[in-house]
Parts: structure tokens; C-alpha cells; sequence
């Protein structure tokens, strides 16, 4: 092997073990499962503790006295789960808002810890596809 | 009056055809006749599309609610600001302000390059033009901004959204279409000259200029929409890396790459394919981005609805692009050979290179991490979505590399730097940025990526000030002036080496409040009048929640003041509106105090009037204003960089001697915070527990033991659960001892028992592939650079013997055969 393909060849190793330890360091944190309220309501014993988006319709919101704790169902195709969320929500968010919450499912609910609403048909607005920094409204949670 | 716009879109798709045809014929038969017609037909689409904008401009004022678009995104109690701005508003409208912008810089851009570059013209027009067509076919089958209502219309029209009637809102887009639709400029320039094969490096200096001026509008752009988001979305942050950011950023990535590697081509005829490619990637992404925002095929909750048709049409376009422009790359190989070779690492032109690779790779991450979802469900079926911390975690080390280029590059010399060269160039910024990160060290900075970068700002301040200092001490000894004249003439002199200095000092400025969002604090909390918190250095105190009417709106304000040290520094006003007919959905009025060290950023979340209780979120935002000051200088350099020739001469005629440091200081005095005293008003003091970032990890990371399955960071027990305040308890202990985050896990898992009390990572099968993805692309493009060096600094091989001794005859029929293959 030449000299050159020797440095080459280390140069690439170095490297490559570098990206190999950020990928170790990256690896723990995760990514979601993105899913319907229905598609999960069908089997919910199997997406407990799992890290997990739903998308639904909030219907019925309510909000504890005095704080931001937030109460409310997320419908979707005829299934319901109850969800609680504490902190500051969107603008859009309110009865019938179509929402993805970020968060836990347990037997009590779907705790959320992050939320996003998309505002009623009339918002495809947002000037498009280069709109930048858009409708969404990723409130940061309270923790 | 609906039908007339419909006439018009239809008359401009049959006049870009007129022009197709008759520039490919014209070019083809060498008939200037020919090709004047295609380019008087190119003019003409724009004149139409300028009467067609007039048209559905006329609707919105006029309140023509018969066309469904103008009844979907206008009311007639609307202003009329926005009544024009609503023309972009929707995906309809936005298509035709993007063939009108289209047409307009088109024919701009022919009729600047028409004689300089003659024989491109043609092809020029036929690449416009068939762009063109394709979103008028859009326009007229599928998504008609003047539709009508058919049976009766409605008499007032539904409105624009209130969180997009705002100043930002109404010139973002347009500013980001521009800056989209001027990077078809470049591309059909680049595929004009691939068709023709005047491959020489004309065509590159056509297209600088339009590249320069569409990324201009392009950061500017992201730059609105980012002050836009803070401004108006309430959440204390810029950038969310949602898809349809990310579609902007794209493009802006890959034009950054072409705009430096352009240099490399001029100055050393080296990195031609490289260009063509960057110039059709740029251009395809351009594409790509509004695909995916528009077509739902990145599910994002504000991304425009599903549109399976729409999709099909974007994605035949884009293979079309691919296929043919490739293609033409391909084809014309043989003419893209580089003149020269690599001859050092240690070369401006390999600084380039890595700043080209970099660049790319970033673009491509941001691609694949927002195509995840899409990837992973067409792979697994399951749609598994990657947020902003993944992002960050990327994107974060790669700022920072690209960050030391920009000082690294200027410092090395083309072709091959020697040691004492090095040597000279290095010592002062390197020794500034140790000098920084020192201090930095010294004063306790508990933020390591901040500390790192700072330095790095500073090593690039120290380069730039170099390159400025010693360019004007060369001049001041030729000319004899003085040091501030020399500084002007030398930018005068050389307006894209300077104005691109300038433009780096604004990154550097921009990447000096990304550092500050490490030190962000940001924390919830309920007051009622009279009470106060403390948020880092800051105290807030409600004073009153009062209920206004303007008519248009109903207003509901907190009235707050904010002291620092005992001293009153404000009176804040955070704000909830409720406008008529948009009742449902309030807008949150954020209030903002800035200075150049910090903002302090009020939010009114939610409210009781009948307690008069408020739920505030109070968030100070260090350095945050550099960001924007960083775009104004960046658009200020890339304009010293776009000036004509004569402008500086009529400038340095005018210029006193002092007025730049006159005019500095005046702006300095004018944006130094006002200081009021005043003395903080009694008040109980609400308790706000200060959460560190390592606390809200691992909140995050240690499951609640109350038995609701949750982390403790989202029990929804509290504030009433014994079981929280417990670990509570014991988690703030560790912390106080200073132990990190490991240790303190392995101490809840000791205490527990089983690392049940973890909550688990998803990490298995093909999300591991996955994560794996974006390191494999990174080993590829890494293999790419090292065959790429190998060839480079090869000296001139000599033609292998092979190819010699290969028979004719043979070569002939494989060349058949494969033809005949489809």
C-alpha cells in the first residue's frame, strides 16, 4: 500500500470513527411514532410508554382554574382518547382544531408534552411553500 | 372579469409554447428572425402575466367575492395592505405570483445577456419558458385562482388569517418567491449552455449576478420569516425545523455552495461539473421544496392538505428536470474537463472544496431528516417523525465547521500556501480566538458550544479585520490617503472579494445569537396582580389585566413592569386579540423589550378576568437582536457586492472623511437601552423554579413513580403528586452535588431498583438504519472527496494502451445493442 493510500486510508478511518461516535451519542434520543388517534385507539396496550405523535380533532377543552393545565379529547374516526397537556397552546388551538401532540399514552390518557395545531381550511395560507417559519407553532412544554 | 383572467392564463401558456418552438427552431436553423420572435413571445408572457396579476389585484380591492379565491383569503373590512398581499395568500394565487415574478426576472435576464451572450438566448428562453408552462398547466387544470362560484356568491369574502396580517407576513413570501424564482435564472443559463455546448466560463459570469441576487432575496427572506416567527408565533424561538423552513433552506444551502465554488472556476478553471450540477440542484430544490410543502407528501400540520394530483404533476416535472438535465451534464463531459488539478490541501481552492462538501452534506441531511417521516412509512409502514433536537444535534457541529472555514479560506493562498505564509496569516486570528475563548474560560462560561463559538466568531472577525487592514495599508501607501478613504477605494476596487467579507461578518454576527440561544431561560408562571417573578436577572410584575375594544378587535392586556437590580426598566404590555369573526382563534400579542445584550420576551398564554389571575411565560433571549442585525449586514454586503461599477465613484466624491464613525455612534446612542429608575414596587415574590437544561433532560429521561406512566417532567399528577415532589427532592440533591447526568440516572436506577425508572429509547431495527443514513451518505461523499484529490493530483497519466487496441467494429455494435436496450 503507498504512502498516499496509507493517509487516505487513516485520514477516512479517523473520520469515520468520529461519525461513528456522534452516531453512538444521537442514538439515544428518539424518534416518534407518528399515528392517528384511531389507529392507535384499536390496540392501546401496545403504545404504552412508547414515544408517540397522534393527530386528531380536540373536542371538549378545558382548562384548570388558575393554571395552564389543559383537558381534552383528541377524536379521530370515531375513536377517543383523553389528553392532557400543560402549557402555552397555539393561537388555533380550541374545540375541533386538528392538533398532533408530542407525548406518552397510559391507561389514563395521552400525556402531552408538546403540542402543534394546524388552523381550520383556511390556513393553507402561509404564502406557500417557502413561508418559512410557519404556521406551526411548536409551543415549548412548561418542563 | 374572472373569465378575463382565466383568457389571460390560457393566452400565456399558448404564447410560452409559441416561444419554445420557435427559439428551438430559430437556434436550430440559425435564423435571428426566428429566435427575435421567440424572444418577443418571451417578453409578451410577461406582459400578460403582469395584466393578469392586475386583474385578481382589481378582484381583491374591489371585492369581487364571486371568485373563490379572493372570497376564501379577503373580506371587504380588510386593509388594503393586505387586500393586495392577499394575492399571494394562497396556493393558487401563490402559483401565479410565482410565473408572474417568474416572467418578469426572465425577461430581465434576457434582455441584459442578449447581445453579451447571444447564442445562449434562444435556449435561455426555452428553459424559461418550459417552467413556465408547466405551472400554467397547473394553473389551468387544476388549481385556477379565478374559479368562480357557480350558483350564487357569497357577499363578503371569509378573510385572511390575523396571525398573516402582519407586516413581516405580507413581504416574507414575496421576498422568498423572488429569491425561489430568480434561481431559475442560473439554470437555464447553465442548461442553455450545456445544450449549445459554449461551455467556456461565459456562461458562469451570466449567472453570478442572478445567483447573488436571488440569494440575496433568499436570506432575506429566511431572515423575515424568522423574525416573523418570533414576532408573532409566541413560543420565544426562531426556527422549528418544520418542513416548509426547511423547503426555503434547501435551495439557500446549495446556492451558498455555488456562489463560492464559482470562484474556484473563474480563478482556476477548475470544478465545471461541479457547478452545472450545483446550479440544477439548486434549481430542483427550488422544486422539490414547494413539492413538499404543497403536495402533503411531508405530513406537517400546516403544510398544505393532500393533493394526490398536484403530487403526480410535481413528481413527473422533477424527473423530467433530473433526467433531462443530467442528461445534457452527461453528454457533454468531455467539454467540462478541468483545466488545472489540485496542487495543495492547503489552497483556497481546497477550502472551497470543503466548504462545497459541507454545504451539500447539510443540505442533504436537512432533505433526508424531513423526508423521514415519508422514508421511514414507505419502508417500515410506520411513520416515524425526527424533531428539532435531532436536527440540532446535526446541524450544530456543522454551523460550527462551516464557521471555521469562512476564516480559514481567506487566510490560505490559491494554489499552495507555504508555512511562512501560514504562518503570517494565522497568527492574529488564531490568537484572538484563543485570546476569546480564554476570557470566555475565565468568566465562567458554563456553555461549551457557545464558548466554542465565540471563539470562532472571533477567529473569523480577526481574519476579515486582516484581510480589511492590510488591503488598506498596501492602498494608503499607493494613494497616500487616509486610512478610511483607502478602506472604500479598496472595496471599491474589488467589490465581490470585500462586499463577500462583509457578508461573513454578518454570519458572523448571525452565528453569535444562535450562541446566545444557549443561554436562553424561559419559565411559566401564574400571577395575579401585584405579584412578581424572577426570571434570571429580571423581575416581572402584573399590575392590572385590562379589557379593551378597538372595533376591529377586542384587546386583552396584561400591564406589567419589569425591573432588573431594583430598578424599573419597563412597562410591558403582552396581549391577547380577538378579532371579529375570528373569535375562535385569538392572536397572542407578544411583547418584546430589546437591547443588544438580551430580550426579555413576555407571552399572555391564558387569563382569567374574573380573578384577574394571569398565566404568563416569561423568556430572556440573550444576543437574540445580533441574528437580525447579522441578515441587515449580510444584505448589505451582497449589495456592495451587486453594485455597478460607477457607483463607488459617485459615492467616495460625497463621503466625508468621519461620517461612517459619526453615523455609528448617533445609531449606537439610539439603540443603548434607556435606563429608568425607579423603586420596585412591593409585591409577594412567586417562587420560580430555575430549571436548568440538564434538569429538563433528565425530567425527561426519569419515569414518575405516582404510577401515571409518565416522565416526571410530564406527570400530570402535579403539582399534587407526593411521588414527584420526592424525586423531585432527591434529583435537585444530586444536582447540587454536581453530579452529570450519568451519574445521576445510575443513582435513580440504583435507588430503584431496575432501569424501569428509565424511560425507554426507541432504538431498534430500521430506526437504527435510519440513523444510520445520514453517516453513510457522509462516508459516501467523504469517498467522493478522496477520489476526487486522487484524480486531481494525479500527475498526467498517460492514456491508457486499452483503450487503443479496442476494436471498432466491436465498440460500433455494443453501442447498438445498447441503444436497442429499451
Amino acid at each position: 500500500m503507498s504512502y498516499k493510500a496509507t493517509k487516505i486510508g487513516l485520514t477516512s478511518l479517523v473520520l469515520a470513527l468520529a461519525f461513528g461516535g456522534l452516531l453512538y451519542s444521537t442514538i439515544g434520543e428518539s424518534a416518534q411514532y407518528y399515528k392517528h388517534v384511531d389507529e392507535v385507539m384499536v390496540e392501546p396496550d401496545a403504545w404504552y410508554g412508547e414515544p408517540l405523535q397522534i393527530h386528531g380533532y380536540a373536542k371538549n377543552v378545558t382548562r384548570k382554574r388558575d393554571s395552564l393545565d389543559y383537558r381534552f379529547e383528541m377524536h379521530n374516526n370515531g375513536h377517543v382518547v383523553f389528553a392532557s397537556y400543560t402549557g402555552v397552546v397555539p393561537d388555533t388551538f380550541q374545540n375541533d382544531a386538528e392538533v398532533v401532540l408530542s407525548g406518552t399514552l397510559s391507561p389514563d390518557g395521552f400525556h402531552a408534552t408538546e403540542m402543534t395545531a394546524k388552523c381550520p381550511s383556511k390556513y393553507e395560507v402561509e404564502g406557500g411553500v417557502e413561508a418559512g417559519p410557519s404556521a406551526e407553532l411548536p409551543t415549548n412544554s412548561t418542563y | 372579469m374572472s373569465s378575463l383572467g382565466s383568457y389571460l392564463l390560457l393566452a400565456a401558456f399558448v404564447t410560452c409554447a409559441y416561444a419554445v418552438a420557435t427559439s428551438i427552431a430559430g437556434a436550430r436553423r440559425r435564423s435571428d428572425r426566428l429566435v427575435e420572435s421567440g424572444v418577443g413571445a418571451f417578453y409578451l408572457v410577461a406582459a400578460i402575466m403582469s395584466v393578469a396579476s392586475s386583474v385578481i389585484v382589481y378582484a381583491f380591492v374591489v371585492g369581487d367575492y364571486s371568485i373563490k379565491y379572493v372570497q376564501r383569503y379577503s373580506d371587504s373590512v380588510q386593509p388594503l395592505f393586505y387586500k393586495i398581499t392577499s394575492y399571494w395568500g394562497g396556493l393558487d394565487g401563490s402559483i401565479m405570483f410565482w410565473v408572474f415574478l417568474l416572467s418578469v426576472f426572465g425577461s430581465a435576464a434576457v434582455y441584459v445577456n442578449r447581445e453579451r451572450h447571444r447564442e445562449l438566448i434562444p435556449y435561455v428562453v426555452v428553459v424559461i419558458s418550459a417552467v413556465q408552462m408547466f405551472f400554467l398547466f397547473l394553473m389551468v387544470v387544476h388549481n385556477n385562482p379565478f374559479e368562480t362560484y357557480l350558483t350564487e356568491s357569497p357577499v363578503d369574502g371569509a378573510g385572511l388569517n390575523p396571525l398573516l396580517q402582519n407586516f413581516y407576513m405580507a413581504i416574507h413570501p414575496p421576498t422568498m418567491y423572488t429569491g425561489f424564482v430568480g434561481l431559475t435564472i442560473p439554470y437555464a443559463f447553465g442548461m442553455a449552455a450545456l445544450i449549445t455546448g459554449h461551455l467556456d466560463d461565459s456562461w458562469v459570469r451570466a449567472v453570478r449576478r442572478w445567483t447573488m441576487i436571488s440569494w440575496l432575496f433568499l436570506s432575506v427572506g429566511l431572515g423575515l420569516g424568522m423574525i416573523w416567527a418570533y414576532e408573532e408565533l409566541g413560543w420565544g424561538g426562531y426556527w422549528g425545523w418544520d418542513p416548509v423552513e426547511n423547503a426555503g433552506l434547501l435551495p439557500w444551502f446549495t446556492a451558498t455552495a455555488f456562489l463560492h465554488s464559482v470562484r474556484v472556476q473563474e480563478q482556476r478553471g477548475m470544478l465545471r461539473v461541479w457547478n452545472v450540477t450545483l446550479v440544477i440542484l439548486t434549481f430542483f430544490l427550488t422544486i422539490f421544496g414547494t413539492f413538499m410543502t404543497r403536495s402533503g407528501v411531508v405530513q406537517s400540520v400546516h403544510a398544505f392538505g393532500e393533493d394526490p394530483v398536484l403530487a403526480d404533476m410535481f413528481i413527473i416535472f422533477m424527473i423530467a428536470i433530473l433526467t433531462v438535465s443530467f442528461g445534457f451534464v452527461l453528454y457533454r463531459l468531455p467539454l467540462l474537463r478541468a483545466r488545472n488539478e489540485l496542487d495543495s490541501w492547503v489552497s483556497r481552492e481546497a477550502a472551497f472544496l470543503a466548504n462545497n462538501w459541507i454545504l451539500l452534506f447539510s443540505a442533504f441531511f436537512v432533505l433526508f431528516a424531513t423526508m423521514f417521516p415519508t422514508l421511514s412509512e414507505a419502508v417500515t409502514g410506520e411513520r416515524l417523525t425526527v424533531g428539532p433536537p435531532f436536527f440540532n444535534r446535526w446541524m450544530l457541529p456543522i454551523g460550527l465547521m462551516l464557521l471555521l472555514l469562512t476564516g480559514v479560506g481567506p487566510l490560505l493562498a490559491w494554489r499552495k500556501s507555504t508555512v511562512v505564509n501560514l504562518r503570517d496569516q494565522f497568527l492574529l486570528p488564531v490568537g484572538l480566538a484563543v485570546v476569546t475563548a480564554g476570557a470566555l474560560a475565565a468568566l465562567g462560561m458554563r456553555v461549551w458550544v457557545s464558548g466554542l463559538c465565540f471563539a470562532l466568531c472571533a477567529f473569523v472577525v480577526g481574519t476579515i479585520s486582516q484581510e480589511f487592514w492590510r488591503g488598506a495599508r498596501v492602498r494608503q501607501q499607493a494613494t497616500g490617503t487616509d486610512v478610511f478613504t483607502a478602506l472604500i477605494g479598496l472595496t471599491s476596487r474589488n467589490k465581490r472579494r470585500y462586499g463577500g467579507y462583509i457578508v461573513h461578518i454578518g454570519i458572523v454576527l448571525i452565528f453569535l445569537g444562535f450562541a446566545g440561544a444557549g443561554f436562553k431561560q424561559d419559565e411559566q408562571v401564574l400571577l395575579r396582580p401585584g405579584q412578581q417573578a424572577q426570571v434570571g436577572d429580571f423581575v416581572v410584575r402584573l399590575d392590572a389585566i385590562r379589557v379593551t375594544d378597538d372595533g376591529q378587535k377586542q384587546m386583552i392586556t396584561a400591564h406589567t413592569t419589569v425591573f432588573r437590580d431594583g430598578e424599573e426598566l419597563a412597562k410591558m404590555y403582552p396581549a391577547k386579540w380577538y378579532f371579529r369573526k375570528h373569535e375562535g382563534e385569538p392572536t397572542t400579542e407578544v411583547a418584546i423589550r430589546r437591547t443588544f445584550a438580551e430580550d426579555i420576551y413576555l407571552v399572555l398564554p391564558a387569563f382569567d378576568l374574573e380573578d384577574q389571575s394571569a398565566s404568563m411565560e416569561i423568556v430572556v433571549n440573550p444576543l437574540v437582536n445580533w441574528v437580525w442585525l447579522g441578515f441587515g449586514i449580510l444584505a448589505l454586503g451582497t449589495g456592495i457586492a451587486l453594485l455597478p461599477e460607477t457607483a463607488f465613484a459617485f459615492a467616495l466624491a460625497r463621503i466625508p472623511a468621519n461620517a461612517a464613525m459619526t453615523a455609528l455612534l448617533l445609531l449606537s446612542l439610539l439603540l443603548w437601552p434607556t435606563a429608568v429608575s425607579a423603586q420596585v414596587g412591593g409585591g409577594e415574590t412567586v417562587s420560580v423554579t430555575e430549571r436548568s437544561e440538564l434538569r429538563r433532560e433528565l425530567e425527561s429521561e426519569i419515569m414518575c413513580t405516582c404510577g401515571c406512566n409518565s416522565p416526571m417532567g410530564s406527570c400530570p399528577m402535579r403539582p399534587n403528586c407526593g411521588h414527584y415532589d420526592t424525586q423531585e427532592a432527591s434529583l435537585d440533591a444530586y444536582l447540587a452535588e454536581g453530579m452529570d447526568r450519568d451519574a445521576v440516572l445510575a443513582a435513580f436506577v440504583q435507588n430503584f431498583g431496575s432501569q424501569a425508572i428509565l424511560a425507554a429509547p426507541v432504538d431498534r431495527g430500521f430506526n437504527r438504519l435510519a440513523w444510520l443514513f445520514p453517516y453513510l451518505a457522509a462516508g459516501a461523499a467523504l469517498i467522493g472527496i478522496v477520489a476526487t484529490t486522487r484524480r486531481w493530483s494525479r500527475q498526467s497519466a498517460p492514456v491508457p494502451a486499452g483503450d487503443a487496441t479496442l476494436d471498432p467494429a466491436l465498440s460500433a455494435r455494443l453501442d447498438d445493442e445498447l441503444r436497442n436496450l429499451d
